[in-house]
């Protein structure tokens, strides 16, 4: 699907998706400003600040070392931005907790950025954990790391 | 206002519609929220996916088929299911992005959660389109199952 920017915190998002899909974790989280507030519920990730961010992305990142990001559309409301995303990739590490058995994964996600000054102020994700856990192959959720 | 801008599909009138929905839902009048729909309203509940032996349940299709079963059942299974809304941001081209919390306590089976009586509240994230008629055309849907699944005391992935 071709997405069409016009919007400026749209573009910002777009940018930190577009280097996120290429696993520049460094290019992704500098569109971010110092401060940013980072809610990750599947992960139970609260936080502030590049220090928050950059882990949700690095370890992504790094377990999936053919990370296939897909934007599949861009929805701007005001200085909201929100994006609809398939995440895809082949587990080669452990992640959250899962250990590594070389399954695929394909997670619909759906990331919501605030953005002010074309920096990204504030950003919550959402996806569910249980098909996250399922594609890889977990069976319980009290016994993640256990094949 | 004229009675032509109430009227009319903007950012606040399609927020309000958008408002009014999670008020029916909190009253559990599913034919209201249903009502608040176009006919052939889409529908999707992206991490609702039951997997059986043979085929998987996905919770996408229309408001009236799959969207109203999914509703009637959650409200069956959670009889004080409710809704807090966070944020609600629109556009005027009728899009509405809303967080809010869902919660209830079981009573009665959902899924492959057997009822314990348990009280689960779960951030979700909601996508609506509003069309020029302010009825809701697009419902879709975001949360983490694992999470409800655990405040439920269900540990099993499947």
């Amino acid at each position: 699907m071709t997405i069409t920017v016009t919007d400026a915190p749209a573009q910002t998002v777009h940018d930190f998706l577009d280097a996120f899909g290429r696993r520049d974790v460094a290019a992704a989280v500098s569109l971010a400003s110092p401060d940013v507030l980072v809610v990750v519920y599947p992960l139970g990730v609260r936080g502030t600040g590049h220090a928050a961010l950059r882990p949700v992305l690095a370890d992504i990142a790094g377990a999936f070392p053919d990370l296939r990001l897909t934007v599949q559309r861009v929805i701007a409301t005001g200085d909201v931005v929100t994006a609809l995303v398939k995440v895809e990739g082949t587990q080669a590490g452990e992640y959250a907790g899962a250990v590594n058995q070389e399954k695929h994964l394909d997670l619909d996600e759906a990331w919501r950025f605030t953005v002010t000054g074309g920096a990204i102020t504030a950003v919550s994700a959402y996806w569910c954990q249980q098909q996250l856990y399922r594609r890889l192959a977990v069976k319980r959720f009290d016994q993640i790391a256990i094949v | 206002m004229t009675a032509t801008q109430a009227n009319e599909r903007s950012a606040r009138t399609a927020g309000q519609v958008v408002t009014e929905f999670f008020d029916r839902y909190r009253a559990h009048e599913v034919e209201g929220m249903t009502d608040l729909c176009s006919i052939n309203a889409d529908f999707s509940y992206v991490p609702f996916e039951i997997w059986g032996k043979q085929r998987v349940l996905r919770g996408d299709g229309k408001v009236g088929t799959v969207g109203k079963t999914i509703w009637a059942g959650l409200i069956n299974s959670f009889p004080d299911l409710s809704n807090t809304v966070h944020t609600l941001t629109a556009n005027d081209d009728g899009d509405v992005v809303v967080e809010a919390d869902i919660e209830g306590t079981q009573r009665l089976a959902w899924g492959f959660a057997a009822p314990a009586g348990q009280h689960y509240c779960e951030p979700h994230l909601f996508i609506f389109h509003v069309g020029e008629d302010l009825l809701i055309d697009a419902i879709t849907a975001y949360w983490d199952n694992a999470g409800i699944s655990r405040q439920l005391g269900h540990t099993e992935v499947d």
